[in-house]
């Protein structure tokens, strides 16, 4: 009896894993929304419909977590082991804390300067350094058992570079303007 | 209402009834509408074999008269000239606004603006008539539905609308109104350059990355599409939804009546120097220099003139090209095909720019004032079950982020621009007095940091909140978008479970009851009929549902529900079996809705198993 809501990753008929391969998950979006979708129920009736919308927004919002490496390594820590990451952030490492503080005034800098190469190389060094910081991720969660504390770090150190490259965003659209 | 009949995707339960469905390009010069006739979509013509209605409404009313005739179209347009006090034209542009909104447009309008008791503007005319945007608006859609209708020698069973995909919430509510009130069936509001996406998608089964430049008289729209096997799926859409066409008539208006030394409170005149701008840049189009005779201003303008004129607009168009693409994470040599939609795309300055910008040949294969209305209405005969063999979807997002207002003035967004829709999000606030019992709940929608640079669509309270200490409340705010971008809000106190919600209904427009009553003052009802009429189509409703719930409990109630869950159903089902013998519509309402309640989380399961089917039996193809 499918009475327990599925979870994110068997929406997708995954396992729990923080190792997703993309191509195959927006392949799979596609081919569960065909089915799911609100244009797929057009001709059912207002319970159908609602239920339709339904399924697709918790389709939509299972893409959403499994895409982004933070919210996935987060879902797959609450699901596995029941422990919420998305509070509560208390890093002692100064090194990290440090380097944070750097990095954010670099950014106040370029984007006071208005200087749209400046942020570009900015940005580019932020996106290598997430991108050693997901493997570094990875590597953790391939171990066993999981050191619970290293992963929370780390996922908080991913989700400052996020926010960072956000951030970047922000400030090249005001440059833009 | 048919209940728990979740029928295969795409599979119409009758299958050899072809229904009337037509698509509608609402737009603010031009209208039109189109339909599938032998599987082929195009757009119909009136009798003189003219395609576009101009979405012109005259107005008239004889004097010492109460009657008041409507004139549509292009005998509408002839009558602007003449007397345009009585002419309403580029009535979109007003949808879903405020008369605060309108300073940057009054100027060159003919009519007066007021505002009308619903916040609305309202148009005055010269006989003493107002009429609000969402009025004028359904008068033109039902003149398309007209045509349909007698081309097609019978009702129409759905529509589908396209608004431009940078329409926010008001806007898009005020159009579902109109169609509302034009007693048309929304199947969905469709974006415009999705459609258009469509119409090339499925003519000439192109795939890969498209840009949707969509330059209308009023709007302007870029989308960026992903195209693969029958799904379209938007990846990022951008624009300005007070951009267009109409803004290079109005500069090029400003220069003659420069030119002319009008006086700056001539309405009269620059309505005249409006015409006559759409007159030259229709002309450059395809000349060089153009004579031009204007009040007591006559010379020549080339077309290099207007092309500076107008420049700056169509530069501020590739600026949000440009940002659309950093949202889509496209860049710009991954652009497969630019698609031109829209009448404004006709400017040879544009279609250069645009090439120059994107560095490839703009397509204009299918005509770019027909392509909108052909790719709604394949949409629409699809929504209406006519077509049973397709995979086409549409994954469209929402345009601009929605958010909520918090301390300080400030917006936070709940969902980000450019996410898939049909979407919920929640967050969680507290309250911040001790002994709060009510918080006030304001939504907005837009990009900026401050409430009052966003738009503010809805403003409601949750109330009855047990008194705590300050920030031990829990007040979780839901958002859920539906598939035609509208917008739903929850709020609810989740340690005492008190609840608020609200379907957002723009600041500027029409209540349910307000429409309700426009509706009601349009037609005339026979009281006695009603009654029995009611009662018959309840008791069909509830044999309806009786068959459906049963068939489903045979085909997997066993599989899906525990024997409490199916006896439930059952017994709800002889209830209303019973009560249906009887002449009361109110029990037998009542009785319906209990089954459905009871048979909610079996539909459910229904659902999730149908849909868990789609990752079956695929595996073998990815490999």
């Amino acid at each position: 009896m499918a009475n327990t809501q599925q979870n994110y990753f068997e929406l997708f008929g995954l396992e729990p894993n923080f190792f997703v391969d993309q191509k195959d998950l927006s392949s799979k979006l596609k081919r569960l929304l065909q089915s799911a979708h609100p244009d797929r129920h057009a001709q059912g009736g207002s319970q159908q419909q609602m239920l339709a919308m339904q399924k697709t927004t918790r389709l939509n919002d299972a893409f959403a977590v499994l895409k982004n490496p933070v919210k996935r390594a987060q879902y797959l820590l609450q699901v596995e082991k029941d422990l919420d990451t998305t509070k509560d952030h208390t890093v002692n490492d100064p090194e990290f804390l440090m380097q944070q503080l750097e990095l954010r005034e670099e950014l106040d800098t370029i984007s006071r300067q208005k200087d749209a190469s400046e942020l570009m190389g900015f940005a580019e060094k932020i996106e290598q350094m997430s991108e050693q910081q997901e493997a570094e991720l990875g590597d953790l969660f391939q171990q066993n058992p999981w050191d619970l504390d290293a992963l929370k770090v780390s996922i908080y150190k991913l989700q400052f570079l996020h926010k960072t490259l956000h951030d970047i965003e922000l400030a090249e659209d005001k440059i833009l303007d | 209402m048919a209940l728990l009949q979740i029928s295969e995707p795409g599979q119409s339960t009758e299958p050899h009834q072809h229904k009337l469905a037509a698509g509608i390009d609402l737009g603010t010069t031009n209208s039109l509408i189109a339909t599938v006739r032998s599987g082929k979509a195009e757009t119909l013509a009136d009798a003189n074999g003219k395609h576009t209605v101009p979405s012109v409404v005259h107005y008239v009313k004889q004097d010492g008269s109460d009657e008041l005739e409507i004139v549509v179209g292009h005998k509408a347009k002839e009558q602007q000239a003449i007397e345009p006090g009585n002419v309403i034209s580029s009535i979109k542009r007003l949808m879903g606004r405020g008369l605060a909104d309108m300073d940057k447009i009054k100027e060159f309008s003919a009519n007066k603006l007021v505002e009308s008791e619903s916040g609305m503007p309202g148009v005055v005319l010269d006989n003493g008539i107002e009429k609000n945007p969402v009025e004028v608006s359904s008068d033109i859609l039902r003149t398309l539905a007209d045509r349909a209708e007698e081309t097609l020698g019978g009702e129409l069973g759905g529509v589908v609308i396209t608004v431009p995909a940078y329409f926010d919430e008001a806007q898009r509510q005020a159009t579902k109104d109109s169609a509302q009130l034009a007693g048309l069936k929304v199947l969905r509001l469709l974006n415009e350059p999705t459609a258009a996406a469509v119409a090339y998608g499925l003519d000439t089964g192109s795939e890969g990355i498209h840009a949707i430049y969509d330059l209308g008289g009023g709007t302007f729209d870029i989308s960026i599409l992903r195209l693969q096997k029958g799904v379209f799926e938007v990846l990022a859409t951008g624009g300005d939804s007070a951009l267009g066409g109409d803004d290079f008539d109005r500069a090029i208006a400003q220069y003659l009546v420069e030119q002319a030394k009008v006086e700056s409170d001539d309405r009269r005149a620059h309505q005249l120097a409006m015409i006559k701008a759409r007159d030259i840049k229709e002309a450059l189009t395809d000349t060089d220099t153009v004579d031009v005779n204007f009040l007591d201003w006559s010379g020549q303008m080339s077309r290099d003139q207007i092309e500076e004129i107008i420049a700056p607009i169509v530069d501020k168009t590739l600026l949000s090209c440009r940002r659309t693409l950093k949202d889509a994470g496209v860049k710009v040599d991954e652009v497969d095909k630019v698609v031109m939609v829209g009448g404004s795309t006709r400017v040879p300055l544009v279609r250069e720019k645009v090439e120059k910008h994107f560095k490839v040949p703009p397509l204009t294969d299918i005509d770019p004032d027909k392509v909108v209305a052909i790719g709604a209405a394949i949409q629409a005969n699809v929504l209406i079950g006519n077509k049973s063999d397709d995979d086409m979807l549409l994954l469209d997002v929402i345009p601009l982020s929605l958010g909520v207002e918090t301390m300080g003035g400030l917006a936070e967004k709940i969902i980000p621009r450019n996410t898939p829709i049909p979407i919920a999000k929640a967050q969680e606030f507290t309250t911040f007095k001790d002994g709060q019992t009510a918080m006030a709940i304001h939504v907005v929608q837009g990009e900026r940091e401050l409430v009052e640079d966003c738009r503010s669509l809805a403003r409601f309270e949750l109330r009855g909140i047990p008194p705590m200490v300050a920030g031990a409340a829990r007040i979780k705010v839901t958002y859920q978008v539906d598939a035609d971008g509208l917008l739903q809000v929850l709020a609810e106190e989740t340690t005492s479970g008190v609840k608020a919600d609200i379907t957002v209904k723009p600041s500027y427009g029409l209540s349910d009851d307000q429409i309700t009553n426009m509706l009601q003052s349009s037609f005339s009802h026979a009281e006695g009929d009603m009654g029995a009429r009611m009662l018959r189509e309840q008791k069909v409703e509830a044999a309806r549902v009786i068959e459906a719930v049963t068939a489903a409990l045979s085909e997997n109630g066993k599989e899906l529900l525990s024997e409490d869950e199916y006896a439930a159903i059952q017994s709800s089902l002889e209830q209303l079996n019973q009560t249906s013998q009887g002449e009361s519509i109110e029990a037998i309402e009542n009785a319906i809705e209990v089954v459905e309640k009871n048979s909610n989380e079996f539909a459910s399961r229904r659902m999730d198993a149908s849909i868990a089917k789609a990752l079956v039996g695929h595996e073998v193809d990815d490999i």
